[in-house]
């Protein structure tokens, strides 16, 4: 360790005091006046580390978390980024904070979610071990351009540690394809055919046309999105087979899944203590890394059971007579997942919709045009109430319009304050689907009211 | 009344929410007592666009341009210029638009020829135009106060053979430079206005459809509708984008 990145360490050390003195959270800023010092530092930091890392489109944080379980069920020392400062002055912060002064993590394994446009910087000096590409949605146009191009930065983060051993999901055609031209050993995970009922061709497909040869794709079953048994007729890129598989899903419900996973051949009944149909695809992903990485799958497996994740991840709050649900939604995939949960929903319920355009949500909101709100209207009658919020409420009411509910059973609150003074009132459960940072200023106003923990100690 | 939209290409130039757009022409006209038919027409695919009283082309991703002008040079390209030229009523969008130009440059030199139907063009630029815009179209295309989002790199420059379809109030617009936004031939709307540009412009998606239905059936009265909803929406980001 040299005197730069000793010096680092010692400001980034100071910095994050100084933050935490102030009340604020310091989770990316005395990172990134350190790497100005020393460039390097991560590398440094983080060289004999076993680190998993994830990245992807959707569902990075749930599968940290999901593995994290299983490192913390397992006993093992480890760090992680949970604050969600998922770039490379956010992650190497969080090893400095595990760091001696002269540079020493003490402890043996982290588990990082990085930002899938920073994977291009972070994985070279990060050199993780196993790495888990959970997806590739279409996402905020406006911040990392077309999915392609989020494609290549993942794929230029892995061209720099060719050993590291990569959990792909085999459903996918977009974050497969890194497969075909990197040396890297990879373990597969999906959900195979006849697993859940297949959909019929999407109306929203984020990867058509073959990422190799741009013929349009055939698809023996889809399970959502571009997600599924994926062929192409002319060049034969196609789904490959899944060494980690869920074979059958055998309960979808409100709380929980329960399916049947097959690890390299042997099958297990696996509970997933989360609900909906994308947090299978999580869970049989967090199986592979953990397996992976040397931990073994019963490790993983047992972790599901009982895991919960919180900040805002289909987290639940004492609010409301019956309870409250947050589901965080980012882009028009994802958003349709939650809008299927919710149709399996059997009670009438409050469903709030919090729509923000800031920085981290995308300043673009043209996705919910693409997202599937015309649901909503299958399952209108057991809608109670809908409730529009955010800086775009005014977009969103008229999104719910066109999608047929009428507009005066809309009912517009921007202030969360009042909001949650009215939904504290409400007999019925309640589901709140924010964006990003909705969700970070609207949990932030519940947990005030109705006490529940800090996301980190889950 | 019934009003026959085509959907071309909605396989590949779908990127910004636009099914949104054929949502809110769709569900005005349907509030309105006019039936109205949407028909996917997707790459490889062909009909007489004839046929139609209204097409709707909308923004798509680089990864399938090639594929598209592939498929356009199998004969869509001959029958979008008829079409046009025959006065059939156009909406199309950041790429869509782009497309019925003479051609593309990208910004090392590269030339894709395009449909050439209007006397426009444009340059690939190394900086993306991106945000939230307004402008005010001209006369021709209705006069209204138009608030949408952006996001391209293609700077747009018009010919004289055609109007531009409104005047940037702020923003970009065409190209940043010369305060055009969109362009306007025969029954043509273009614009880089994405996704939602129709459900909070509602006065312009009503000329829209009043142009193709006076087209099909003369002289059109629209019913006015409720568009509180819609309204607010307008006036709040019309008041945000300065």
């Amino acid at each position: 360790m040299n005197l730069r990145a000793v010096l680092a360490i010692i400001l980034c050390k100071l910095l994050r005091r100084i933050s935490r003195l102030l009340h604020r959270g310091g989770t990316a800023m005395p990172g990134r006046f350190a790497l100005k010092l020393c460039p390097n530092l991560l590398e440094l930091l983080a060289r004999d580390v076993k680190t998993v890392a994830i990245t992807g489109t959707n569902g990075k944080t749930t599968s940290a978390r999901m593995i994290e379980e299983a490192f913390a069920r397992e006993g093992k020392s480890y760090l992680t980024n949970r604050s969600g400062a998922n770039l490379l002055s956010g992650i190497t912060t969080e090893f400095v904070m595990n760091s001696t002064l002269f540079g020493k993590v003490d402890k043996e394994y982290a588990v990082i979610e990085c930002d899938e446009a920073a994977a291009r910087t972070v994985f070279g000096q990060l050199r993780p071990r196993v790495v888990v590409v959970t997806n590739l949605f279409r996402d905020q146009l406006d911040r990392y351009g077309e999915v392609t191009h989020t494609l290549e930065n993942i794929r230029e983060g892995l061209k720099r540690i060719p050993e590291a051993r990569l959990c792909l999901n085999a459903d996918c055609s977009l974050s497969s394809s890194l497969a075909l031209d990197l040396p890297n050993p990879v373990a597969w995970f999906g959900i195979d055919a006849g697993a859940a009922a297949s959909r019929g061709k999407p109306s929203l497909s984020d990867a058509t046309h073959c990422i190799r040869c741009k013929t349009e794709y055939e698809y023996d079953y889809i399970t959502y999105g571009h997600l599924g048994g994926f062929r192409c007729p002319r060049c034969g890129y196609s789904r490959h087979a899944a060494d980690y598989a869920v074979t059958d899903v055998l309960e979808l419900r409100g709380s929980g899944s329960r399916v049947v996973m097959s690890i390299h051949g042997e099958k297990q009944l696996v509970n997933v203590n989360l609900p909906a149909m994308y947090n299978i695809y999580n869970a049989v992903g967090a199986v592979a890394a953990v397996s992976e990485i040397g931990l073994g799958a019963q490790a993983a497996v047992e972790a599901l059971a009982s895991f919960h994740c919180g900040f805002g991840r289909m987290e639940q709050f004492e609010l409301g007579k019956s309870g409250t649900r947050m589901m965080l939604v980012k882009n028009p995939a994802g958003c349709n997942q939650v809008i299927e949960f919710l149709q399996d929903i059997t009670d009438r319920f409050v469903l709030v919709i919090c729509l923000n355009d800031r920085g981290a949500d995308g300043t673009d909101i043209s996705w919910i045009w693409d997202a599937d709100f015309e649901g909503l209207t299958r399952m209108a009658g057991r809608i109670e109430q809908i409730v529009v919020s955010g800086d775009r409420a005014g977009d969103m009411r008229v999104r719910i319009k066109y999608a047929g509910i009428a507009d005066e059973h809309i009912r517009v609150e921007r202030d969360y304050e009042k909001l949650v003074d009215w939904l504290a009132g409400q007999e019925k459960p309640i589901y709140i689907m924010p964006t990003y940072t909705a969700m970070l200023d609207l949990r932030q106003t519940i947990v005030h009211r109705c006490g529940g923990t800090d996301f980190w100690e889950g | 009344m019934e009003l026959k939209i085509c959907h071309m290409y909605p396989d590949v130039l779908n990127l910004y929410g636009d099914g949104g757009n054929i949502r809110c022409l769709t569900q005005r006209l349907a509030w309105r007592g006019i039936e109205s038919s949407v028909t996917r027409l997707p790459i490889g695919e062909m009909a007489l666009l004839a046929g139609f009283d209204l097409v709707f082309i909308g923004g798509g991703q680089d990864f399938e341009q090639q594929v598209l002008l592939e498929d356009l040079h199998r004969g869509k390209d001959k029958e979008i210029r008829a079409a046009v030229e025959d006065g059939l009523p156009f909406l199309t969008i950041c790429g869509g638009y782009q497309m019925l130009g003479a051609y593309y440059e990208t910004h090392d030199g590269q030339r894709c020829d395009f449909i050439g139907v209007l006397d426009l063009y444009t340059v690939g630029s190394p900086t993306r135009m991106i945000g939230n815009y307004k402008f005010q179209c001209g006369p021709e295309s209705g006069g209204s106060l138009v608030v949408g989002f952006e996001n391209h790199s293609g700077k747009t420059w018009l010919g004289s053979g055609v109007q531009p379809l409104g005047r940037v109030l702020a923003g970009f617009g065409n190209n940043g430079e010369d305060g055009t936004e969109g362009a306007r031939y025969k029954n043509v709307f273009g614009t880089y206005s994405h996704g939602p540009l129709l459900p909070k412009n509602p006065a312009l998606c009503d000329y829209i459809l009043s142009t193709a239905l006076r087209r099909k059936y003369g002289a059109v009265e629209l019913t006015p509708l409720d568009d509180a909803a819609e309204l607010a929406a307008h006036d709040e980001m019309c008041e945000r984008v300065q």
